[in-house]
């Protein structure tokens, strides 16, 4: 019995991870704190990055971080519902996104 | 692995999940409405057409660029910071149509590259658009001296809304002297609204 129930909250898992993935999220769903940031992996092919939250009106940031220099790229900070940058071309960027302010739902994506 | 152990593994686990789901859900019943679907949002936002509102002038050999709104089939309405109505790549965001200011008087988007020190930063601008009940759009720079940014009227979904944008002077940023807040008096010049931009403050 036990066995059962690890295995079903480890598919459950797996399938919540899985299904975060291929939506290209890289942080989130989840409830967010002032300071808390997340980024994803570096890629060269990027071409934007998403802080989405449940409604609006929430202070965040994203940007795109480059592998050289790690120095801050069309980062943009705003209270949309859906806060959007794009990557400069060429080069090799992360995207990070940022919460400035505590207590919002939302996630980052990048694709 | 003792079996009480592997139970509570689970259960933990099933915790987290579920922990991760009621958030979302209590999110919804606090008022706050999901986002939008992200992939139907890009493709919208990438093939319909964005209406430019104001303009980001030319200055220290940086080129001119645009502010645009784009209403999109999806029910949001985007406030874009872009080199031309055709570019792919835009910095800024959106809002669902029906608030589109996000429950204030003043939505601003800042952009910039560079940094994270005020003096690294080698191109900054404020774009946004503001309730009519807004006369004045003043950005409050870290050493207290302000810029007034220029207002133009512009309609939206049949409303009107004041769009600005405005470049940050290379001469202030290199001096350390950044944007601190965005903030929107009425025609008295009474502070109506204010979005702090975390910057150089």
């Amino acid at each position: 019995m036990g066995r059962l129930w690890a295995l079903g909250a480890v598919a459950l898992i797996f399938l919540t991870l899985a299904s975060s993935a291929l939506a290209g999220i890289y942080a989130g769903p989840w409830r967010w704190s002032a300071g808390q940031g997340a980024g994803s992996g570096f890629s060269d092919h990027w071409l934007e990055n998403y802080f989405a939250t449940y409604g609006s009106g929430y202070d965040k940031t994203v940007t795109f971080i480059d592998n050289r220099t790690y120095g801050w790229h069309n980062t943009v900070r705003n209270t949309s519902g859906q806060t959007t940058t794009y990557p400069p071309y060429p080069g090799v960027y992360k995207a990070h996104c940022v919460a400035n302010v505590s207590g919002f739902y939302g996630s980052c994506t990048v694709h | 692995m003792k079996r009480t152990t592997k139970r509570g593994v689970a259960v933990g686990l099933v915790a987290v999940v579920a922990l991760a789901s009621a958030g979302a859900i209590v999110a919804s019943q606090l008022g706050d409405s999901p986002p939008p679907d992200l992939a139907a949002l890009d493709k919208a936002i990438q093939s319909e057409p964005m209406t430019r509102v104001a303009d980001i002038p030319s200055a220290d050999g940086l080129a001119e660029r645009g502010v645009f709104v784009q209403v999109t089939s999806t029910g949001e309405v985007c406030l874009w910071d872009a080199p031309s109505a055709q570019a792919r790549g835009r910095m800024g965001g959106c809002n669902d149509a029906s608030d589109l200011l996000g429950g204030s008087k003043i939505s601003a988007s800042l952009a910039y590259d560079g940094g994270p020190a005020t003096a690294d930063v080698r191109d900054a601008r404020m774009i946004g658009l503001v309730d009519p009940a807004v006369a004045m759009v003043r950005v409050l720079m870290s050493d207290g001296s302000y810029r007034t940014v220029k207002l133009l009227g512009s309609k939206i979904q049949g409303r009107s809304y004041g769009a600005f944008g405005y470049r940050f002077r290379r001469s202030d940023l290199a001096k350390g002297i950044g944007p601190v807040a965005v903030v929107a008096t009425d025609a008295s010049g009474t502070e109506i609204g204010r979005q702090p931009t975390g910057f150089g403050g």
